[in-house]
């Protein structure tokens, strides 16, 4: 069969993973952490399909440990069997004589404790064909502009220890914008467990609804301090700037964290924010690359203030900390904002006069150290007058600190807390999501 | 014959279809010193391939890392496939869709000198990291080399299209200083590696990593206690190493054309620049001169043939400051003609690796030399301030208001280079910024820089860009400091 058809992830790399544990010699133990896809991926532009294809791609980072020392070797696996074993078999050959040639790691980490575990998260996928019929039926003559990309994603721990651990899903996602001209367009992020033609259908209906909006003339501002209503998209941008390094361990030890004066508590947060990192709600792995299990929820801040850092094994080793399970990378992968009690109907008569902010975009930090960042308004970000948005708002840049945005200017958080798939693919798809709230900021600093 | 070779002229094709076959390998290894502490090594082997197929007005792709007849074939078939859905419901209706057009061009790596062994790169890094941190408040420092080959075969209906080879090679030095709830970070090529060429063990004396770790950690101190960088606007003087983060932001992406045929609205962005104005628009001062160039052999993202099969070139892009050229592959500037705009293509259809398809991308795009110098520069300055090595960037998804910051800042007044000042930043406007453009290096000081992390695509991709410039002098710039 196949290899760009075959959705059985686990069984076709069972073997590649029992060939790691097998691969160990006397003395020496050896890991394996696998990523796996069978990717569809069509972008659409003006309605119709602009490149459409299939991606499966499989890799597997191989590590040795033997008397303290280790290295890892990361190899792409080809979905046979057979070839596969040989490129492991040669991989851990060539590991061998770089361990033999490196010194001991006073930092390593691996789990001793072996644990089996295998999570396989069922949906429905729908026929790649029938999602170009799907989108561009329903986008009609409008300049649907977008992204869809679903397939199994898998990724699995094997080790010489006995661990034994898979999730595998079958998550998919249509990202896109109904343009209404220039830069101003709808931006929706749809994805549900079930694909629904049906959904997909209004999805996109409402957002073409949506965009009648963005055909007025956009309001110019002028540099200044102004009421903001986040809608949780933009306001997810935000939160995860935190996750840039924020609360990693390893980050705070060394200077390079934004959220360094939380964790010192010489700032905080407004008491309604908490934000933990969920991973059991969002439905992605409990354990990471060094054989640990990952809470399935870990709070990181709690009523303003730092809870937790993100401690990987290594750097738990490295500054004598606790550890959290944490990724090698300490980034959360399905960070939470808890909501509040302000509904989204009230949302925009509570702003009364100010900018709407659909989305952010391209956030970057001005000053790292003290959470000051700057980024940009983007998509149907309004204008709103008097509780209603009369006009798309002409491209603003802010530039304002974490602290304020999310503590001295914070008046509400909004009651419904919306779930936005991480759409990254860069190299590979990705489980994460993040979950926010709106926010209504009594102030929001535009500088451009 | 090698086998892979031979699956690829093995794969059937139903008449009317065309088909390509890009095969990537790249094996890389990451060598570090991390706090004074020798990093595992990290050795990474990928292989796999591309299948590109043309049917009617659609192309489809396959990507599979199975590289035998079977494994091909069933790319092939499924490329078709998807070529089929696009020429039923895609945006290329009546177009003659490009083909590749090259044929047996062979391209070997560009090494001067072969890297040392494994031991004595590790020595030199722990040499470098020592001297990162002579000073207790260096509470970070790394010294990093990573090394990369890449050899990449095209096929076109079962004929040899390109054999080309690379060897990419990025040193760095990060030292990060703190004290009292302040930290600075001063590096030798910027945090995010804009020190990256191809070639061998001359790429890392050319850095300046062998010797340096003294340098940058002393510039990290006298960051911890410099005072922050003013805030008005003044005359700024850019180093090669802002400069290159400069260019690829707001001309690099402006000028791509997919974003400007709307490609990238979901997601990198739309851009500024119109199809109409190309051959009129004032994008710069007359002294602006740019070009695409991805035949130097050394630079970051040189190359004989792109991921299309289209023989690179150099060609200009902005000539004394009016804009001429787009970059575009084959297929968007037949796209941009069929609209009406007949523009020539730029050989910069490329791809992050075999599992991605090739979109428009920079390739290498420089700032032709001019005649000054940094010192004439700084002498012609009255008030203004200068800045090394980026550390933040952000601009709109037009490309066109942007804020950028650095990590060293230097005070000039009245002619003089003056105390150094931490956290500079500025933004401005792309489509008035590069008027303000007074001055140009020579080629004296022209650097050859880029970056390992261009990001762009849906799916995503990132991939190797250079960017070649001398120092640049802009008058009339809003800079700033920042919070603290």
């Amino acid at each position: 069969m196949s290899t760009l058809r075959h959705p059985d992830l686990q069984a076709r790399f069972c073997d590649a993973m029992l060939a790691v544990q097998q691969a160990a010699r006397p003395g020496e133990t050896t890991t394996g952490w696998l990523s796996a896809e069978v990717s569809d991926f069509v972008r659409f532009n003006r309605g119709r399909v602009r490149q459409a294809g299939t991606v499966a791609k499989a890799s597997i980072e191989l590590r040795l440990i033997h008397h303290g020392r280790q290295a890892s070797f990361t190899q792409t696996l080809s979905g046979l069997a057979a070839d596969d074993r040989l490129r492991i078999a040669a991989a851990f050959d060539e590991l061998r004589h770089i361990v033999g040639d490196s010194e001991p790691d006073p930092h390593l980490a691996v789990s001793e404790v072996s644990v089996c575990r295998s999570t396989r998260l069922s949906s429905r996928l729908p026929d790649p064909a029938e999602v170009c019929d799907v989108v561009c039926s329903a986008a009609g003559d409008a300049d649907l502009v977008g992204f869809y990309a679903g397939g199994p994603l898998a990724c699995g721990f094997a080790s010489s220890l006995g661990h034994s651990m898979w999730h595998e899903a079958l998550p998919w996602f249509l990202d896109y914008c109904i343009c209404a001209g220039g830069d101003k367009a709808v931006k929706v992020t749809f994805a549900e467990p079930e694909w629904r033609p049906e959904a997909v259908a209004e999805s996109i209906a409402r957002a073409r609804r949506e965009a009648l909006l963005l055909l007025r003339p956009a309001k110019v501002l002028a540099p200044g301090d102004y009421r903001a209503w986040l809608n949780p998209a933009a306001l997810a941008d935000l939160v995860g700037m935190m996750n840039w390094g924020g609360f990693s361990a390893s980050a705070l030890m060394s200077g390079h964290s934004p959220l360094a004066r939380l964790k010192t508590d010489s700032d905080r947060f407004h008491e309604r924010v908490c934000v933990c990192d969920d991973l059991a709600g969002a439905g992605v792995p409990q354990f990471q690359s060094d054989g640990f299990e990952r809470p399935g929820r870990l709070d990181l801040i709690d009523g303003g203030r730092f809870a937790a850092a993100l401690v990987s094994p290594r750097s738990a080793r490295e500054f004598s900390l606790p550890d959290t399970g944490a990724t090698a990378h300490e980034v959360a992968q399905a960070l939470s904002l808890a909501g509040g009690d302000l509904a989204d109907d009230d949302a925009m008569a509570a702003l009364g006069t100010g900018v709407a902010v659909s989305n952010f975009w391209y956030l970057n930090w001005s000053d790292r150290a003290a959470g000051r960042l700057t980024g940009m308004t983007r998509f149907a970000s309004l204008w709103v007058e008097n509780g209603e948005p009369v006009a798309p708002l002409s491209v603003m840049r802010f530039d304002d600190s974490l602290f304020r945005l999310l503590g001295t200017q914070l008046e509400a958080l909004g009651r419904s807390v919306h779930r936005i798939p991480d759409t990254q693919t860069y190299d590979s798809r990705s489980f994460g999501l993040t979950s926010a709230p709106g926010a209504l900021l009594a102030g929001l600093n535009l500088t451009l | 014959m090698a086998p892979v070779d031979a699956a690829v002229l093995a794969i059937s094709r139903p008449p009317g279809v065309d088909l390509s076959v890009r095969i990537v390998r790249e094996r890389s290894r990451s060598l570090a010193v991390l706090r004074g502490v020798v990093q595992p090594d990290t050795v990474a082997e990928d292989a796999g391939a591309m299948v590109c197929a043309w049917w009617g007005h659609g192309v489809g792709y396959a990507a599979t890392a199975d590289l035998s007849r079977e494994g091909l074939q069933a790319a092939a078939d499924r490329a078709i496939e998807w070529a089929r859905q696009v020429d039923r419901h895609g945006l290329f209706d009546g177009l003659a869709l490009p083909r590749p057009t090259a044929r047996a061009v062979v391209r070997g790596e560009t090494v001067q000198r072969p890297l040392a062994a494994r031991r004595d790169l590790i020595e030199q890094l722990r040499e470098e990291a020592a001297a990162l941190r002579r000073d207790p408040r260096i509470v970070h420092w790394a010294s990093t080399v990573q090394l990369s080959r890449v050899s990449q075969l095209q096929f076109f209906n079962a004929e040899l299209v390109s054999d080309e080879s690379f060897s990419y090679v990025v040193p760095n030095l990060e030292a990060t200083a703190a004290s009292e709830g302040r930290s600075q970070t001063r590096t030798l090529g910027g945090q995010y590696n804009g020190f990256c060429m191809q070639g061998g063990d001359e790429v890392i004396d050319l850095s300046g990593l062998r010797g340096g770790g003294a340098r940058i950690g002393r510039e990290a101190l006298e960051l911890l206690d410099a005072p922050n960088c003013p805030s008005g606007r003044r005359s700024l003087l850019l180093a090669p190493d802002q400069m290159l983060l400069q260019i690829h932001e707001s001309i690099g992406h402006p000028l791509e054309l997919d974003r400007i045929l709307g490609d990238e609205r979901n997601f990198a962005g739309t851009s500024f620049v119109s199809l109409d104005m190309f051959g009129r628009y004032q994008y710069g001062s007359t002294l602006l001169n740019v070009s695409f160039d991805p035949t130097p052999a050394g630079e970051f993202a040189s190359y004989g043939v792109d991921d299309e099969g289209a023989p690179a070139a150099r060609v200009p892009l902005i000539e004394r400051g009016v804009l001429q050229r787009p970059l575009g592959s084959a297929l968007s500037a037949a796209r941009a003609t069929a609209a009406g705009f007949p523009v020539a293509s730029t050989a910069n259809a490329r791809a992050s690796g075999w599992h991605r398809p090739p979109i428009d991308r920079m390739a290498n795009i420089n700032i032709e030399p001019g005649e000054s110098s940094m010192d004439r520069m700084i002498r012609d300055t009255e008030h203004g301030v200068l800045m090394r090595t980026n550390v933040s960037w952000s601009i709109d998804d037009s490309r066109n208001k942007f804020q950028f910051g650095c990590e060293w800042g230097q005070l000039i007044e009245n002619g003089e280079l003056g105390a150094v000042v931490r956290n500079p930043n500025y933004r401005g406007v792309s489509a008035t910024f590069w008027r303000s453009l007074a001055a140009v290096g020579s080629a004296d000081e022209q650097q050859w820089l880029g970056t390992p992390y261009c990001g762009k695509g849906e799916p995503g991709q990132v991939v190797r860009v250079g960017h070649a410039a001398p120092p640049c002098l802009f008058h009339d710039v809003d800079v700033f400091g920042a919070e603290q």
